[in-house]
């Protein structure tokens, strides 16, 4: 069964890209979210295998939302989105339960790679 | 990630616990019944249920966690209250024990095994009751026979998981991870995995410290950590490879016992800790052994084979030659040695779970016996060891089902009502003597001589003729049993027969003493190592045989015509002896040759304490061989036990004087 996938960004062209890298690649993106709120609902509502978490967004940040979802469910997989620069902010989200990241700019095959082993994949 | 390049070990490490587990219930039980403290033995057990829980966990193994879970949950009760264990909690406890053995076993072979949900109800229901202080239900008769139900008390909810594991014994290991050059933020890689670290223990030392981490500090791009867990290390290295951009992963155990994060003082803990000697030891799979034995014996005939064929070269080169064959052989040698060193195994192996056999088969025939072992630290090949381990748990259900008697037979006989079985090992030269001695109502030879007459096995007269210690031989006849009862539990007479085959077989003995009233004692003399023997290599016309060195009396060259002769054959003096001289010739069918005057006569064991001549053609010397197992059809052969080949390639047939029929 393909993985169950939940894209948290407040930019659509990102949401759109890492769909697009999700889907063809065994994955199956049960749904997105444009804001720490929405992730909240969502994680809720669907209880994806894997969630990708943007850290800066509008009304709540991804770490914000990165606590709050693992405390509903401490083994929740949320993989964040950051950028070079972000350092501190990506060890927040790690000390919140976050359980891996990426750096943008990221290259397909990376985000694949990073996501596959910490579902215990590869 | 693939758990199953972890799976052997694994299996290896379960079974030790569960091993562990079972010695430890039976130590428990024992303590109890003599009022010693058990606390820290209970401890022990309490660790073992806990780490199948944790490792079958980490390998995915749902129903073997399950119900270790629920085992450890029933020794927590005992933890708390030692005065609640009873002789049935234990036998549910064993019962667990047993079904974890069987299902870390199926999981060897690929399988995802079930908890039985009887079993489940079981343990709950024992963890219950001895929380209530209830006693245990009357056990059904054992002699009565029926099938018992197995779960008369309605399943019982599942316990919630008690969080967090309470003292389980944690471990300090050394974790040290590369971070990969591509990856563009290393110092968040690596406080990640302090991160991740921290979810499966106590983060005792991280270099670089959190602080310079999170500072962007990671010199060399390596982080060490010091992790006190409780985890096995599969299960870290298994959190490990899950984090991406880390070039390289090491877990390694880094001291034997770091304090458990909890308020209670800890005892010491019962059983030695092992996991300082991890450091320096590594597994191997035992057949890897037995290969590695196999072409050492293999270089062994290459060499020989090479100094036969420097015979044949120019004289003039032949100094050379041997000189270089001479060191090769003592370096093929030297490397044999250590070969079997490595192969040297404890008897522990064998003799652990005897203890707890005795317990189970008492139990069946209400019977009350202890069992000591001592000596177990003693070292023999493993392959003789895997053959002992079926033979000495025979020898000890003889002991306790016709050896010790029923209590009220033993009181009235001014015995201790618990009987006591002896299993003793030492070393005597190059051989193990390992002894079974039991406290009981002893064999009979009068009867076992009648016996043996009675089961047409041997004839009146030659029965008479016996000493009594030869007549105790007769136990070992196939069908020749001494209980008084038909209801044979062991088979004695089957039995005893294989143990003594098995022990011969591995180039042992098996010799039994017995007083009556007094106890019977089964005594193994066991060479160290099976593969390599010095065998005296004799010629018979064409042929070449082996007799076993350790069979051999001496030898002499004599006139057969100039010895006196008894029954129609002649007799060597021999020792203080008449020892009666056969020739191997006839005695193996070969064809009839003109009879040779002048012969050798090799003096060979042939039974216990019996002494034959065997009369040769030629002695032609002694020397080490590496003894290859007949297969079918040799085996079938009697006379013959093994084979050799020598250094000229020629196959060489190793005697077995016991099977020639002289005895």
């Amino acid at each position: 069964m393909p993985k169950r996938v939940l894209i948290v960004d407040d930019a659509i062209f990102m949401r759109n890209m890492i769909k697009d890298i999700f889907s063809g690649s065994g994955f199956e993106v049960i749904g997105e979210a444009a804001n720490g709120l929405e992730a909240v609902e969502k994680f809720k509502e669907l209880k994806p295998d894997l969630t990708t978490m943007d850290i800066v967004m509008p009304f709540k940040s991804g770490i914000e939302a990165t606590r709050e979802i693992i405390k509903q469910d401490a083994k929740a997989v949320i993989v964040m989105c950051s950028a070079l620069g972000q350092e501190s902010l990506v060890m927040e989200a790690i000390e919140a339960g976050a359980s891996d990241f990426i750096v943008k700019p990221f290259k397909s095959e990376d985000v694949l790679s990073v996501v596959k082993k910490v579902l215990g994949e590869a | 990630m693939d758990l199953r390049r972890y799976l052997p070990l694994f299996v290896s490490e379960a079974g030790e616990h569960l091993a562990g587990y079972a010695r430890d219930l039976v130590r428990i039980e024992k303590g109890v019944r003599e009022g010693a403290e058990v606390k820290p033995i209970i401890d022990s057990l309490f660790r073992h249920a806990h780490s199948v829980k944790g490792m079958s966990a980490s390998m995915e193994l749902e129903g073997v966690s399950k119900l270790a879970h629920r085992a450890e949950d029933l020794v927590d009760v005992f933890r708390k209250e030692p005065k609640s264990l009873d002789a049935a909690a234990v036998d549910d406890l064993l019962a667990a024990g047993d079904a974890l053995q069987a299902m870390v076993q199926a999981a060897a072979t690929g399988e995802k095994p079930e908890a039985e949900p009887a079993m489940l109800a079981r343990l709950a229901e024992a963890a219950r009751r001895c929380r209530a202080g209830e006693p245990a239900p009357p056990r059904p008769d054992p002699a009565r026979v029926g099938p018992v139900p197995e779960t008369r008390q309605p399943p019982v909810p599942e316990p919630p998981a008690q969080e967090p594991l309470p003292a389980a014994r944690h471990r300090r290991l050394r974790v040290q991870v590369e971070i990969a050059t591509g990856c563009p933020v290393p110092a968040v890689r690596a406080f990640l995995v302090v991160k991740k670290l921290a979810g499966l223990g106590a983060v005792v030392q991280s270099t670089p410290g959190v602080d310079d981490l999170k500072a962007g500090r990671i010199p060399g791009k390596r982080l060490e950590v010091l992790l006190d867990t409780p985890e096995p290390v599969p299960a870290l290295e298994k959190t490990l490879a899950q984090i991406s951009d880390l070039a390289s992963i090491s877990v390694r155990v880094a001291e034997a016992q770091a304090p458990a994060p909890s308020p209670v003082p800890q005892k010491a803990p019962a059983v030695p800790d092992a996991s300082l000697e991890a450091l320096r030891t590594v597994r191997v799979r035992t057949e890897i052994l037995d290969e590695f034995l196999d072409s050492v014996g293999e270089l062994i005939l290459a060499t020989a084979r090479v100094r036969e064929l420097g015979k044949t070269v120019p004289p003039q080169h032949r100094p050379g030659l041997l000189e270089n064959v001479d060191r090769l052989h003592a370096i093929v040698k030297d490397l044999h040695d250590k070969v079997m060193t490595v192969r040297m195994t404890p008897l522990a192996l064998v003799t652990e779970r005897l203890p707890r056999a005795a317990r189970d088969i008492a139990r069946k025939v209400n019977k009350q016996v202890e069992v000591e072992v001592s000596g177990a630290e003693i070292e023999l090949d493993r392959a003789i060891l895997e053959e002992l381990s079926d033979p000495l748990l025979h020898l000890l259900r003889n002991a306790i089902d016709h050896g010790i008697e029923p209590p009220h037979l033993r009181l009235l006989a001014g015995k201790a009502a618990t009987g006591h079985v002896a299993v003793q090992a030492h070393r005597e030269r190059d051989r193990v003597i390992l002894e079974i001695a039991d406290d009981g109502r002893g064999m009979d030879p009068a009867k076992l001589r009648a016996a043996a007459v009675a089961r047409g096995a041997l004839a009146q007269e030659a029965a008479a003729g016996l000493s009594d210690r030869d007549a105790m031989m007769l136990a070992c006849l196939p069908g020749v049993s001494t209980a008084e009862a038909v209801t044979d539990v062991s088979g004695r007479g089957v039995g005893l027969d294989a143990v003594k085959r098995t022990a011969e077989a591995v180039g042992g003995t098996l010799e039994i003493d017995s007083v009556p009233g007094q106890g019977t004692r089964f005594t193994l003399r066991l060479p160290l190592t099976v593969a390599v023997q010095p065998v005296l290599l004799v010629g018979v016309g064409e042929e070449v045989l082996g007799l076993p060195i350790g069979k051999v009396h001496g030898a002499a060259q004599v006139a057969l015509s100039r010895l006196d002769r008894a029954r129609g054959a002649p007799v060597l003096p021999y020792d203080g002896q008449m020892l009666p001289v056969h020739d191997l010739s006839h005695l193996l069918g070969f064809p009839e040759q003109r009879d040779r005057d002048e012969r050798a006569v090799v003096v060979a064991e042939a039974g216990e304490g019996t002494r034959v001549g065997l009369a040769v053609d030629k002695l032609i010397g002694q020397q080490e061989a590496v003894l290859k197992p007949l297969g079918q059809p040799l085996e079938n052969v009697s006379g013959i036990s093994a084979v050799t080949v020598l250094g000229n390639g020629r196959p060489v047939f190793i005697l077995d004087v016991q099977r020639l029929g002289v005895a």
